[in-house]
């Protein structure tokens, strides 16, 4: 009982999805502050790596101009006004003094290979370059009983320090026996438990590691639950899309390097300052979806014309992303820009609920039975028809008894 | 009048003006919803992209369509426990009175009015659990339909002041875990309510319409005039 209480209230006052941009004089002063003192103390510290991020920007050919102008729009995009702007480029060049510790468990390795960006990198990429990789089970060079010793050494060394990156979901099923690791075949489940307890914070990177993402998709056969679902008691970020933008990881890195706080997150724990605003709201096509220009059929006059996407699937307006301002490898282009619609994946249950490809009224949804899956209108229409059929019946049978009523007895 | 029969007044202008508000505002609103929810025409106007908004006035359309079922709504709940006519709150009360008028009135249908043991004069406990239930498919509507209505205005201001979308998370954020945890949940829930209310519509039609055309006292009339016709016992 007191759980269902618990619940209730829960329901009721769960934080939402709104967005403070302006939060005043008074607190970005006193943020100021925190923040320079912080990066003072963190100028201080030794480097975890030997990296040095000038030299590396100069190597790949970036000027300082362009490097501020980076600052300036990561700024932007924490959500902070401009006088943060050389805080925020001082964070990135001191961020080779975040330990990370990246685990991969059930998933495709999508986040990683997106956190390479080995092509072209540019000054996102290039920051992640520098943090302070500490152990990621699918990019180091260690293996076996070396790659154990090096973690271990790395939870100890920067015990309550590192920043833990998770990347894939929980298998659960069968005593979470569907993914191990390791020469002990620790489980993924344990796995994770035991990295989470020293980190400083959590944070759940792509679709499966916050909610489960494809494996967790119907019938969920290894029982794949998210990151928030198995660690408690730990400040806990979630960066979903399949795969979460690397602008984004950066973006929560950097507030972390510079604040020493987790940004301010949604009622799902994503940053607001990302998944604030809602995909629809911000997409170059929109003007079609007003209009009533739909693309009807792949490959037609609508699609050759950058008609809106909404009749082919497009879940943008009920997905909140930035996906549609910062896009996906360095602006060059997002699946709107390409001609495909939104599959929502940066929403919980995205696979069952939104990847579809059709518009929501003919999407396949299970009757409360659990078995039959009928499109909503399918549904619906069967509902009316068998609410039609009833009525037919019971007119009829009353116009028969009706008229014997009138033959068999007269009240007058 | 006909000779033996007594007029009795049920409906007020005021309920037959909210009725008839709501009946066309339902109309309006499935229309527009069904184009929302998947595009069924194309938009064949000649004009550039800005100037047609086919999509933007549906959409339009529907938010004012609910709106007005927002006041109705909030009358009629007055109404519900207020009304100086006939408070319908009382005939929802369980008690041993309503249940056996419920159960009456149901056996009535079920036989085919071989069997009306009933007072049917004045409002009937079955018909008010009826209205409520459509009353509460309309209040699931508005608030699901708020929810995603607030979608739009995650920067949280609006052009009526701050205090509108902060009203709208306080008072529908909730649905979202109700319907299943996702945007795309209150969706198809919005949706699936709209056919709910369309069975809905279609039996109470045929229901008025059978009373009116086997009980012989005019109830359709109630709707249009205010009154329906009963028998008069004290002439007898």
């Amino acid at each position: 009982m007191s759980d269902r209480v618990e619940a209730v209230k829960k329901l009721f006052t769960s934080k939402s999805s709104r967005i403070e941009t302006n939060k005043g004089e008074t607190y970005y002063q006193e943020l100021f502050a925190k923040c320079e003192a912080r990066l003072n103390e963190m100028r201080s510290m030794q480097p975890a790596n030997k990296l040095d991020f000038t030299d590396i920007l100069e190597d790949n050919g970036i000027d300082r101009r362009e490097f501020m102008k980076w600052a300036s729009a990561t700024t932007a995009m924490l959500m902070l006004p401009p006088m943060f702007t050389p805080l925020v480029a001082d964070a990135a060049m001191m961020m080779n003094r975040a330990p990370v510790i990246w685990l991969e468990l059930q998933d495709c390795a999508g986040n990683s290979e997106a956190l390479l960006r080995a092509d072209g990198p540019k000054i996102d990429e290039i920051v992640l370059d520098i943090i302070s990789l500490e152990f990621h089970e699918t990019l180091q060079a260690a293996s076996g009983h070396q790659a154990e010793k090096q973690l271990d050494e790395a939870m100890e060394h920067f015990k309550g320090k590192y920043l833990l990156f998770v990347e894939g979901s929980i298998p659960m099923g069968m005593n979470g026996q569907y993914g191990t690791i390791g020469a002990k075949a620790e489980t993924f489940h344990d796995h994770l438990l035991r990295c989470a307890e020293n980190a400083a914070a959590v944070i759940a990177v792509g679709s499966c590691a916050t909610f489960g993402g494809i494996p967790a998709a119907s019938p969920n056969p290894t029982g794949a639950v998210g990151v928030m679902d198995v660690v408690k008691n730990k400040p806990l970020i979630n960066i979903p899309a399949c795969p979460a933008n690397p602008a984004n990881m950066v973006g929560v890195i950097l507030h972390y390097v510079l604040t020493g706080q987790v940004p301010e997150l949604d009622s799902l724990l994503r940053p607001k300052f990302a998944f604030g605003y809602r995909i629809h709201d911000n997409c170059e096509r929109r003007a079609h979806f007003d209009a009533g220009e739909y693309v009807e059929e792949w490959g037609d006059t609508g699609a050759q014309n950058n008609f809106c996407l909404y009749k082919m699937g497009c879940k943008g307006p009920m997905t909140f992303n930035n996906c549609s301002i910062v896009r996906y490898n360095e602006a060059v282009n997002w699946p709107i820009g390409v001609g495909r619609g939104c599959i929502g994946c940066s929403e919980p249950d995205f696979w069952d609920k939104y990847a579809y490809e059709r518009p929501m009224a003919d999407a396949k949804i299970k009757a409360p039975t659990g078995g039959v899956e009928k499109t909503v209108d399918e549904f619906g229409l069967g509902l009316l028809t068998a609410a039609g059929i009833g009525i037919g019946i019971h007119a009829a049978a009353s116009a028969v008894a009706g008229k014997r009523e009138n033959s068999g007895e007269s009240h007058e | 009048m006909k000779q033996g029969y007594r007029q009795v007044k049920r409906m007020t202008p005021a309920m037959r003006i909210i009725h008839w508000v709501n009946a066309i505002c339902m109309i309006g609103a499935v229309v527009t919803g069904l184009y929302i929810g998947h595009p069924y025409y194309q938009t064949f106007i000649a004009d550039g992209a800005v100037d047609k908004y086919v999509m933007a006035w549906n959409r339009y359309g529907h938010f004012i369509i609910a709106i007005i079922f927002d006041v109705t709504s909030v009358i009629i709940a007055y109404l519900y426990f207020f009304s100086r006519f006939e408070k319908p709150y009382k005939k929802l009360i369980p008690n041993a009175k309503n249940v056996s008028e419920f159960k009456a009135v149901l056996v009535n249908l079920l036989t085919l009015n071989r069997k009306k043991e009933f007072d049917s004069s004045h409002a009937d406990s079955f018909n008010t659990v009826y209205f409520t239930i459509f009353h509460l498919l309309l209040i699931w509507m508005l608030l699901t339909g708020l929810q995603m209505y607030v979608h739009g205005l995650e920067s949280g201001i609006s052009s009526i002041g701050s205090w509108w979308p902060v009203m709208l998370h306080a008072t529908t954020d909730w649905t979202v875990a109700v319907c299943g945890g996702s945007l795309m949940d209150v969706r198809i829930s919005h949706h699936m309510t709209m056919w709910l209310i369309l069975c809905w519509v279609v039996f109470h039609i045929y229901y008025q319409v059978w009373r009116t055309i086997f009980w012989k006292e005019a109830d359709i009339a109630i709707v249009i005039g205010g009154s329906k016709f009963v028998k008069d016992d004290t002439l007898h």
